[in-house]
């Protein structure tokens, strides 16, 4: 049955504007593009759901063509859904069992991460990757740190949050929590120096790496399990320093998840929107100049989400620092996308664009929101990229941390 | 934080009043949903190209001084004839600056084919739909072949021969069509009418199959001084290969816009977004303003998005270049007509059965498209109890006051009225 708020494909006007700015349907002509997968294609999947074919995978669900339309359709949300919603997934495919749980081998891989970190990145373990995992040969991994940034979290911070008397919950996410812990010491220095305390509470992954790999029910039992503890934080504000999990969290859960998330949704932000709405109203800590030309990278999901202007807007209050704001181009990593072996050469073709442009900005660093796009562009360029949360918190003055 | 400007849509309109005020320094955001119109457009930018009767106007400039006294609420009695001038110089040097040259028959109107084939008065083109050295090969009466290349659908080159036969610009010329294949489309899976004009322009744009494509065209040609094809000879370095194209073939090349995706206006919408980023100007795509806030006549905020995922927008100025119905800037609904964002007064018939005509092609054209934001002199709108909105200011196909297709105008009215309320607002805040 046609469900009435699904038929956003009915407003097409047929005007192919979502092809043009399709990074995937640029690099390859096997992929047909979104006009034609997205509301084409529904209006026969609707009949008949056998014709559901396989040039869907190649969406990266970057949401680039969402953002052309100029009537609104809800182009790859059509697509997620034909893709996973009509062909039931029941063999089972160890590869993608294992991308998509992040917080299984995260939480794996960081007990021994000396040793994965080794072993991952050895040659013949690459080269048995390639062969029975279809990840590509050419592919670096982000290394493992060791222990979780929960279990540091206990150790150094848990105690010193309590002098503050506004409360922050700090979703961390799997790359925070497995391999950057950096950049979750980062987030409580910066929340601290604004006079927030940052309380973690149980969460597992987003669901964004599940739903990219067709595992829908699982992802549906995350994205409960994450409201219910989100639910029952009382009036904290919530915070998430990951583009893609703020954008599961907030949009992908009520609308292709169809779960309520209403106990939470209008506590939570990503970061550089709530620390722009604090800069705002004039809590704006001590910072020194940095003295950094860097370049800025938007990714896909934040620009969907409209959250370009506050990166933009919270990184133009950072002293001292030489911003170059590249065009929009995607990086081609698409989360786990990039890291499969067919898809390998598509990935690297989409981002060619953007690797062009930050070679040609000369920059000391790239800045970006997203944890893949960050992992796509260290491997494709010789600049290190940091977090705007990383940015700000050098440039906070040591005073600001007697502020309560 | 607060903007000096935000500006409520992306298209012709809000980005030259864009790229004025961020060149003047100012901290300037421009918001847009969903991609503008220059996306379904020739290309070409029209100023004044029929009369009230419908005839072809020749001398567009002299034509709105005409009816200036007559058309007190058209936006170009707004502007002033000096502005209209000083809006299109600084238009066609910016884009220029981008790559993209716009060339005029001096204070006359030229013409243009349209994507069905309709030849059309307009006041600025790129140079492979007018130039000087084209008028003269269409003076000399010189053979001209209308090629398509064999498969593609969004052109339709017998139309374009029919209507160029019955114009008298083209009385003297042979005519002839021809078919090109391109050596690409041997090796992929990809069905031929399965492209679009962007598919055929980044095949261009790669450069590797030129050699054989000239090869195509002077085989296609035959002798033909002239060849026309449909406008997808590239997108970023369209200027290059149809030099090299020209200088291979020996023939000059003349392009006609497609059905959309439309080149030559996707050329003119990067051209104009590369001279915002570059003056400075910060772009945020994808984002639809919602609802406003606004207090005794002043704007205080702008809402996008919906329940806990809102956000307000504060700014100085706003301006409102939402575009037409086509675009969002205005609603109608079972019989009345509104503007959404700030629910301004609008101009228009609420009476249903008065909003268009029965014949689809009335040459008097819909009277829905002249429907829109009404605006003083300054272009400042009024809410609906009738005061003015001193801080927002409204700009392009959003106004009221004039018929686009009917007078031939669209363009000139945008670039005009955007770069008019730039002045406006930049004149406020270095007071
Ligand atoms: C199909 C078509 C073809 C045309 N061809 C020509 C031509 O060849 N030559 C010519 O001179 N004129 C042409 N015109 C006339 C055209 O209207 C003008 O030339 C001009 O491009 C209009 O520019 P604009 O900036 O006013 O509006 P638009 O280009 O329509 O831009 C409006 C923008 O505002 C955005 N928007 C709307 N509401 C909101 C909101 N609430 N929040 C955020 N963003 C919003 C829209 O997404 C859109 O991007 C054409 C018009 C149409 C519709
Ligand atoms: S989501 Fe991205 S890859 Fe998928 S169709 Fe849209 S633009 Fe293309
Ligand atoms: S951009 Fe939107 S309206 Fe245009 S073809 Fe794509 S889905 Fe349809």
């Amino acid at each position: 049955m046609i469900k009435l708020e699904n038929i956003s494909f009915d407003h097409c006007i047929k005007c192919t504007v979502c092809t043009i700015y399709c990074p995937v349907a640029q690099a390859t002509h096997l992929f047909p593009g979104p006009k034609q997968s997205g509301p084409d294609a529904e209006r026969l999947r609707i009949k008949n759901p056998e014709l559901v074919d396989a040039s869907l995978k190649y969406c990266t669900n970057c949401k680039r063509c969402e953002i052309a339309c100029p009537s609104d359709v809800k182009i790859a949300e059509i697509i997620q859904n034909a893709k996973w919603k009509y062909v039931k997934v029941h063999w089972f495919r160890p590869r993608d069992f294992f991308m998509s749980r992040t917080d299984l081998v995260g939480g794996l891989a960081t007990i021994f991460s000396g040793l994965t970190n080794f072993i991952i990145n050895l040659k013949v373990m690459k080269v048995l990757m390639h062969l029975f995992l279809n990840i590509p040969y050419s592919r670096k991994f982000p290394a493992y740190q060791r222990g979780t940034f929960t279990g540091l979290y206990k150790k150094k911070f848990m105690q010193s949050q309590k002098v503050y008397e506004k409360r922050a919950v700090f979703y961390h996410g799997c790359f925070v929590n497995y391999n950057n812990h950096s950049l979750g010491e980062d987030l409580i220095k910066v929340m601290n120096a604004l006079g927030y305390g940052v309380d973690l509470v149980d969460e597992k992954c987003c669901g964004v790496p599940l739903i990219a790999n067709g595992y829908i029910e699982k992802a549906k039992k995350n994205a409960q399990y994450n409201i219910d503890s989100l639910g029952k934080t009382g009036d904290a504000v919530i915070v998430s320093t990951s583009s893609s999990c703020s954008f599961a969290l907030m949009h992908e859960y009520p609308s292709f998840l169809e779960l309520d998330n209403s106990s939470y949704i209008d506590r939570l932000d990503y970061i550089t929107k709530f620390i722009y709405d604090e800069f705002t109203a004039g809590n704006i800590p001590q910072m020194k100049a940095v003295g950094i030309r860097a370049a800025y990278h938007s990714p896909c999901h934040l620009e969907r989400m409209g959250g370009v202007i506050y990166t933009l807007g919270v990184l133009k209050m950072v002293p001292g620092l030489d911003l170059v704001v590249l065009n929009s181009e995607c990086c081609g990593i698409a989360g786990t996308y990039g890291f499969k072996k067919e898809n390998y050469e598509i990935s690297q073709g989409v981002g060619q664009n953007l690797f062009r442009l930050i070679e040609k900005a000369e920059p000391e660093f790239v800045v970006t929101d997203c944890e893949t796009c960050t992992m796509q562009i260290e491997m494709n360029t010789k600049y290190k990229v940091l977090h705007p949360v990383t940015l700000i918190a050098m440039a906070l003055e040591e005073k600001n941390k007697g502020k309560k | 934080m607060i903007y000096d400007c935000v500006i409520i849509g992306g298209g012709l309109a809000g980005l030259t009043c864009g790229i004025r005020c961020a060149e003047e320094g100012l901290r300037t955001v421009v918001i847009s949903g969903g991609m503008n119109s220059l996306h379904f457009s020739s290309g070409s930018i029209d100023l004044a190209g029929f009369t009230e009767n419908g005839s072809v106007v020749k001398k567009p400039f002299e034509h709105i001084k005409n009816n200036a006294a007559k058309k007190k609420d058209h936006p170009y009695t707004k502007v002033g004839i000096p502005a209209i001038r000083k809006s299109l110089d600084y238009f066609k040097e910016k884009v220029s600056d981008e790559g993209i040259t716009l060339n005029h028959n001096s204070d006359f109107n030229h013409f243009h084919v349209t994507a069905i084939g309709a030849v059309k008065p307009t006041y600025l083109s790129q140079e492979s739909v007018f130039s000087s050295r084209g008028k003269d090969i269409i003076k000399s009466g010189a053979k001209i072949a209308i090629l398509n290349f064999k498969g593609f659908r969004d052109y339709y080159p017998e139309q374009t021969a029919a209507n160029l036969k019955e114009h008298p610009l083209f009385k003297n010329s042979e005519l002839m069509l021809g078919d090109i294949s391109l050596p690409y489309y041997l090796h992929t899976e990809k069905n031929l009418h399965e492209f679009r004009s962007t598919d055929i322009a980044r095949i261009f744009e790669t450069e590797r199959y030129l050699p054989r494509i000239a090869d195509e065209i002077k085989r296609a040609a035959g002798d033909a001084d002239a060849v026309s094809l449909p406008a997808f000879i590239g997108i970023n370095n369209y200027r290059e290969i149809r030099g090299k194209l020209e200088a291979m073939t020996g023939k000059f090349i003349y392009e006609i816009p497609t059905l959309p995706p439309s080149i030559l206006g996707l050329r003119i919408d990067h051209a104009v977004k590369n001279s915002f980023f570059k003056h400075g100007g910060e772009y945020i795509a994808g984002k639809k303003i919602e609802s406003s806030v606004i207090k005794k006549g002043i704007v205080e905020s702008i809402i996008t998005g919906s329940r806990g995922t809102s956000s307000e927008i504060k700014a100085k100025y706003y301006v409102l270049a939402s575009g037409s119905f086509f675009s969002g800037g205005l609603q109608s609904g079972v019989s009345s007509i509104s503007e959404p964002v700030f629910d301004l007064k609008v101009k228009g018939d609420s009476k249903r059965s008065k909003w268009y005509s029965w014949n689809f092609f009335d040459k008097k054209s819909h009277p829905f498209l002249s429907y829109g934001v009404e605006t003083d002199s300054s272009f400042n709108p009024s809410t609906q109890d009738g005061k003015t909105v001193k801080n927002l200011f409204c700009a392009g196909s959003v106004l009221a006051g004039y018929n686009p297709v009917k007078e031939g105008c669209g363009g000139g009215v945008a670039i005009s009225t955007g770069y008019k309320c730039a002045e406006r607002i930049i004149r406020e805040i270095k007071k």
